[in-house]
């Protein structure tokens, strides 16, 4: 018998979570899917030419996290920072594009140290595709990279299987048709600083109003060479309003035919041995109360 | 040799306290017990000839080569120990074809030269191996035109007009000069195309016949290889009738020479 | 800009970019003209429509890209520091042939996991302008001109009754030009504008033809027979 105490666990691989994971995968109808950011992420470049503005990139994200049908977040943070200069929109699997670009931002930031330099958009750019093609697409980051570095304001979009675009409007996500149609009627070269964030937020919102998997709030992130602005919540156009009427309902307007009160409070008491146990018969216990029985008169007070 | 005895030349790892390598100038010492080795960069190709020493009678005539092809275009010949030989051709060979299958082209001398002599090299890096007893001539045409390079147990390498290594080193250095410098002297003054293949094939012969030692060497037999435009540009033994007319002037220039004397 | 045919398709991973194509390399005496369409898809959405598929490897080395886009870019990224490493150590540029050689390994070694179909073309010291065609599996092909991409089989015909040998540059880019005009036309999957690229000893130049500037050739009448709009001919067939 002492022999079954101590068991040598079986060599190999153990697939019994397999069968549990099956077995889950009925009850629930289907195995959990991951929290996504059904999003809507744009960037456009701005300044420069005649605009007489300090040359920039504005990136812009909803703030709708799904998982399924179900809203999982309702203002979460997708513009990720990379480095100060480098900032980068997230769509797609949400554990993803925050590890990738924790982990991008982490070698950037040991690039830029190793190299006495601040690193640029293309390295952040090339060290993002490189990590997503080697994962053949199942690490799902769609992203919209933007900053500015020494050779002026640089956009570009990843996509999860590691190719990568650059041009001077980009949208990705779910939402990306709608604010894409937004650039598209409107974009122009060389715009001043605030028609760029309107331009941003104008698409954001398109995509927060026509698609389903993107909602709530405009993040909007404006990076020149001379610093980068995070504008937070720069609108939110899902504020819940106040209710016209209230459900409270007067005290005492449901009749009782009884009334009892008890304590919700677990207690328990601790006797000091001192160490002395074995003398005294070792450690005595009270009785814990579980809450059966009626409560005492310090019982919580309900409905004061 | 101030070395014996002292501990330095043990390893290949250990230098000695004036900084030399007591293993790699002891490998030199096998290059310059064998047969010489020539190779002479001519205006239109490449002869590359050895002394092949018969340690025996019975050896089959012509056998146990000691120049190899390393590709179509290059040769190796090498002085030394001949098992060390055989297997830094059979490295050379995997080098060019490594370089053919990765870039679709021929490897040229330099090259390939250059990779021998890092594989050379590394063999004078670890005590648990020892350099390699040889002098290899590697000599080739390439796009960039006749190449001639020699590789020492070092590893280090230097290209040549001429080059000679083995016993008797010295003397044909002194002949192939001769020979250098009357063709250099040809070309500069725009008098005379400068050396030939055809030319180089009797002049190489005539030398190993010359260093040749009939009274302390054992017996020899000549062997010629050459890349030039009536080899196709390819690494082929010199013909035979050729060789043999070779052999006979260098033999009849022997005998002139000793009456001279 | 899918793969060379419909099979093909099916190869992409599920939501993988994809560069349904119609590309070009035609060599000519000095040098070559390459040409590429600006569409790539994911789906039925064109995620750029100005997307350039004429990608850099070395000086005077071009490669046109067709299939995906994430393994084409990662391809034709690890062959360009091939050539830059190549160019150090052996203190040349590599030949167009070499660069082809070393995309033909990268394609055949990986043929499971790629879908890729490129093609080289370039100008060398020792060939002059060439042309190679890296197709589907791996294998590599010289050829005087080669097509590539979703959009080259309703063009194939054409190319082969219209190529002549000893065409000059300018003529060479004509052909390019119609080819992919036609091409486009008829491939849903490619469109957008054409981008050209004409490489010699002495300059790589880009050509640029906006969408609203293509080639037309023959496009319907509004009834059979009746002659169309302002009456006159559009765009004849060189």
């Amino acid at each position: 018998m002492v022999s079954k105490a101590v068991e040598t666990p079986n060599a190999g691989f153990d697939f019994s979570n397999y069968a549990r994971n099956e077995f889950f995968g009925q009850r629930l109808q289907g195995i959990p899917k991951a929290t996504s950011t059904g999003t809507t992420i744009v960037g456009v470049i701005f300044g420069g030419g005649d605009s007489g503005e300090e040359p920039g990139v504005c990136l812009g994200a909803d703030t709708r996290a799904t998982g399924g049908p179900i809203v999982a977040d309702k203002n979460c943070e997708k513009i990720h920072y990379l480095t100060p200069q480098i900032r980068c929109c997230g769509a797609g699997t949400a554990a993803d594009t925050e590890f990738v670009t924790n982990l991008i931002s982490s070698n950037l930031e040991l690039h830029a140290l190793s190299q006495g330099r601040p690193a640029r958009v293309v390295t952040a750019m090339t060290m993002l595709k490189q990590y997503l093609f080697r994962y053949q697409g199942h690490v799902g980051a769609h992203l919209v990279l933007g900053g500015v570095d020494v050779t002026g304001p640089q956009l570009f979009t990843v996509h999860a299987h590691g190719s990568t675009d650059k041009l001077p409007y980009v949208t990705m996500g779910s939402g990306s048709l709608a604010a894409m149609a937004v650039f598209e009627s409107s974009f122009k070269e060389n715009m001043k600083r605030e028609e760029a964030i309107a331009l941003v937020s104008r698409a954001i919102r398109s995509g927060i109003f026509n698609d389903l998997g993107s909602g709530s709030n405009v993040d909007v992130a404006v990076i020149t060479k001379n610093g980068t602005e995070n504008l937070r919540n720069y609108e939110m156009p899902n504020e819940r309003g106040l209710k016209s009427r209230n459900y409270k309902f007067r005290r005492g307007t449901t009749a009782w035919t009884k009334e009892s009160i008890r304590s919700l409070i677990v207690s328990e008491e601790i006797k000091s041995t001192s160490g002395a146990g074995k003398d005294q018969g070792g450690v005595e216990v009270v009785p814990v109360p579980t809450g059966a029985g009626a409560g005492g008169e310090e019982g919580m007070e309900i409905d004061s | 040799m101030t070395s014996i005895g002292t501990g330095y030349d043990l390893s290949v790892s250990t230098y000695s306290p004036d900084g030399r390598l007591f293993q790699v100038e002891y490998a030199g010492k096998a290059v310059e017990a064998a047969g010489v080795a020539i190779g002479l960069r001519c205006s239109d190709g490449i002869v590359l000839g050895v002394e092949r020493l018969l340690h025996s009678k019975l050896l089959v005539k012509g056998a146990n080569r000691r120049i190899a092809s390393l590709d179509e275009h290059i040769g190796i010949a090498s002085a030394g120990l001949l098992a060390d030989g055989k297997h830094l051709a059979r490295r050379g060979r995997e080098e060019a074809s490594s370089f053919r299958e990765n870039y679709n082209s021929p490897v040229s001398v330099q090259i390939l030269s250059d990779r021998i002599s890092a594989y050379l090299q590394a063999y004078t890096c670890y005590g648990s191996v020892r350099p390699f007893g040889l002098s290899s001539i590697i000599g080739g045409v390439d796009k960039t035109g006749p190449k001639l390079f020699c590789i020492e147990p070092s590893g280090v390498y230097y290209g040549y007009r001429a080059v000679a290594s083995g016993k008797g080193k010295a003397l044909a250095k002194t002949e192939l000069e001769k020979i250098v410098n009357k063709y250099l002297d040809a070309e500069q003054s725009g008098q005379g195309a400068g050396l030939t293949c055809r030319e180089a094939v009797d002049e190489v012969a005539r030398i190993i016949y010359l260093v040749h030692d009939d009274n302390k060497d054992k017996d020899f037999e000549l062997e010629m290889t050459w890349i030039c435009q009536e080899s196709g540009n390819k690494h082929r033994p010199v013909p035979d009738d050729l060789l043999k007319s070779a052999e006979e002037k260098a033999k009849a220039a022997l005998e002139e020479g000793m009456e001279e004397d | 800009m899918a793969n060379i045919n419909s099979v093909d398709i099916s190869r992409l991973k599920n939501g993988e970019v994809n560069l349904g194509t119609s590309i070009m390399a035609v060599q000519f005496n000095g040098g070559v003209v390459i040409g590429a369409d600006s569409r790539t898809t994911t789906g039925a959405y064109i995620a750029n429509r100005v997307t350039d598929k004429l990608t850099h490897i070395h000086d005077r080395i071009y490669c046109c890209r067709s299939g995906s886009a994430a393994d084409t870019q990662a391809v034709a990224d690890v062959v360009h520091q091939h050539a830059q490493v190549y160019t150090s150590v052996y203190g040349a540029p590599p030949t167009v042939s070499t660069a082809a050689a070393l995309f033909e390994k990268m394609c055949y070694d990986n043929k499971d996991q790629l879908s890729a179909g490129i093609i080289v073309a370039g100008w060398d010291k020792e060939a002059g302008g060439s042309v190679y065609n890296i197709p589907l599996g791996g294998g590599m092909f010289q050829q005087p001109w080669a097509i590539g991409g979703s959009g080259s089989t309703y063009v194939y015909g054409y190319c082969d009754a219209t190529y002549r040998e000893g065409w000059n540059e300018q003529e060479t880019v004509e052909f390019v030009k119609n080819t992919l005009a036609l091409a486009m036309s008829r491939d849903g999957s490619s469109g957008g504008c054409i981008r050209m690229c004409v490489i010699t000893k002495d300059k790589v130049e880009r050509h640029f033809i906006p969408g609203n500037e293509l080639p037309r050739f023959w496009e319907g009448k509004e009834i059979i027979g009746s002659v169309g709009g302002n009456g006159q001919q559009i765009g004849v067939v060189a």
